[in-house]
């Protein structure tokens, strides 16, 4: 199907585009006309958020992994996405409303003072869809158990910066499967390796931020 | 035929010279498409390939590529055992100082204390006044007073201003931006504070550790600071950073017309140029899921481009998890020595 759009015909996929652009420009109004365009183009609501307005979040976070775009930008990207989907949502019945990827723990390990990539990454994955419980950093593994159940968390993910640090992220998965949740695992933090989150037996490691989003969807069956 | 290479995080594993060559090519023009830079030339891939593939464990420069090396927290290293680096030897930061001087061959050195951020010496300053007389009266090569920048001791609950990350994920973006215009002027008076008492009993030189390490504010603060150390005193201003791309946290602070937030090593040094910064440390981050023929590609294409466009010395920073060096508490020889000849004969660094 072709919609007239200022007397050009445009097909869903242009339409889609547009939504998609409009997004990665930080551009509210573009962005609100487009998704209008679109639904008036008989584009499904859902499909505008799964396709188009993931899309354009997903490139923002590339661009912001080579430095190309920055927090704060991220943050109004957020906020006019939040906008878009609560005015798509709208059209969607009650019943095929998209829900939240997932509840998501995160904090810097027990004698850890490190913060900032711990609030990168909890501010990313914030604006990707995930419910964030942010426990801060020096935190008690008991404080992650407890946040765990009292949200019934998704996943827990841990920080640690330091080679003298890390292995709190050990002991954090030892007592949660001790606990008894069956929450996934993730770490990550300067030190840490892909080869000690196998050795820890945490469900996943990623490299920078922009990773752990993509893996914590991959753990929630998001992509 | 298989070499042996090693991963990011140091792991020993065995790599085909083809496997090797495709890692070289991948690691240089993954640098090349971020820093939008000239990935290496073939000549400079294949004579990185005749490295990693070198038989013997140790690999060195040819005779007259020597070039000098700096350390930083050594005067700790000797002294300190946290558990990962350092080896535990009740030595004091000057017997430090001098091993590494008359002992380990190092051409300059560094006294910085446990702690190591610039806020913490406000209250010792007095002590590390002794400790920079009675070092410069022993010791012969040029000794810097050295720490870390560290924005993030000022933000709640380390310092007296709103925390950023909490700002962020309260969606309150004006907030976090003023808390890191704030914390910057703070961090930037207490580095000269420290450095104008260090200037008055004698000091040389200060070496600003990690620069940007809590972001694009945190480089500003550092140049803001090199700039006044330079007009007021005599100063000799070393400037290492804490990662190859400055992280956008603020995303807007300016230097002298130039975005700060975003800039790779070749974009990092003309600003500290800018502020009076004698010798420039850039860093690239080591992945540890890849191998160290991409990972030492990717780092030598990065400090090439920031050497060509650097007119001051190009001092590299190499270690543990930086500059082509695996993630691990002490690199293996292998390829401390590989990335140590890639840097000097390929990237052509002043230093390291």
């Amino acid at each position: 199907m072709n919609i007239e759009i200022g007397g050009d015909s445009m097909g869903k996929e242009e339409l889609l585009k547009a939504v998609e652009d409009a997004l990665i420009k930080l551009d509210e109004g573009a962005l609100m006309k487009a998704c209008d365009d679109a639904l008036a183009g008989g584009v499904e609501p859902l499909e505008i958020i799964e396709k188009a307005l993931t899309n354009a979040m997903t490139t923002i976070g590339d661009l912001f992994e080579k430095g190309k775009m920055f927090l704060p930008q991220i943050m109004v990207a957020a906020d006019i996405m939040k906008k878009a989907t609560a005015k798509l949502e709208e059209k969607i019945p009650a019943d095929q409303k998209p829900e939240k990827l997932g509840t998501y723990v995160i904090g810097t390990v027990e004698g850890d003072v490190h913060d900032i990539g711990k609030g990168v990454v909890a501010t990313l994955l914030k604006v990707n869809g995930f419910d964030v419980y942010d426990v801060g950093r020096d935190t008690p593994l008991q404080n992650f158990v407890d946040k765990a159940k009292e949200v019934n968390a998704d996943i827990v993910g841990a920080s640690a910066l330091m080679t003298t640090t890390m292995v709190g992220q050990k002991e954090l998965i030892e007592l949660l499967k001790k606990e008894g949740l069956t929450c996934k695992t993730m770490i990550g933090g300067a030190a840490p390796t892909a080869r000690w989150a196998e050795k820890i037996g945490a469900d996943a490691y990623a490299e920078n931020a922009t990773e752990a989003v993509e893996v914590a969807k991959k753990l929630v069956g998001a992509e | 035929m298989e070499y042996y290479c090693r991963l990011g995080d140091g792991h020993l594993i065995k790599m085909t010279k083809e496997d090797m060559k495709n890692s070289i090519e991948a690691g240089t023009n993954d640098a090349a498409e971020r820093g939008e830079i000239p990935a290496l030339t073939d000549d400079e891939q294949e004579f990185l390939l005749d490295i990693m593939c070198n038989p013997q464990k140790n690999v060195s420069v040819e005779p007259g590529n020597e070039i000098v090396v700096t350390h930083d927290i050594g005067t700790i290293r000797i002294d300190g055992d946290q558990g990962n680096s350092g080896v535990g030897i009740p030595v004091s930061r000057l017997a430090g100082i001098l091993i590494h001087e008359r002992a380990f061959g190092t051409d300059t050195m560094e006294l910085g204390h446990i702690d190591y951020s610039f806020k913490p010496v406000k209250p010792i300053i007095f002590q590390e006044q002794q400790t920079v007389e009675r070092v410069n009266l022993l010791a012969t090569i040029l000794v810097l007073y050295g720490a870390m920048p560290n924005l993030g001791l000022y933000y709640y609950p380390d310092g007296p201003f709103n925390n950023p990350s909490e700002r962020f994920q309260a969606g309150d973006v004006a907030g976090a931006l003023e808390a890191q215009e704030k914390a910057a002027e703070h961090a930037h008076r207490d580095m000269v504070y420290i450095m104008k008492n260090l200037w008055d009993v004698g000091c040389e030189g200060v070496n600003f550790d990690t620069t940007a390490a809590a972001g694009d504010a945190d480089f500003y603060a550092t140049l803001m600071a090199t700039e006044e150390l330079k007009r007021d005193t005599g100063l000799v201003v070393e400037m290492g950073m804490a990662a190859e791309n400055v992280i956008g946290i603020h995303g807007s602070i300016e230097y002298k017309g130039m975005r700060l937030a975003g800039l790779y090593p070749h974009e990092q040094v003309k600003v500290a140029e800018k502020a009076g910064v004698d010798v420039f440390g850039p860093v690239v981050n080591t992945n540890t899921s890849r191998d160290m023929a991409w990972n030492m590609a990717r780092a030598v294409t990065f400090v090439k481009a920031c050497v060509e466009a650097s007119d001051i010395p190009i001092h590299v920073n190499m270690g543990m998890g930086v500059g082509g060096t695996p993630m691990f508490e002490t690199p293996a020889t292998d390829m401390v020595t590989r990335a140590s000849k890639a840097m000097a004969e390929v990237a052509k660094v002043d230093g390291i």
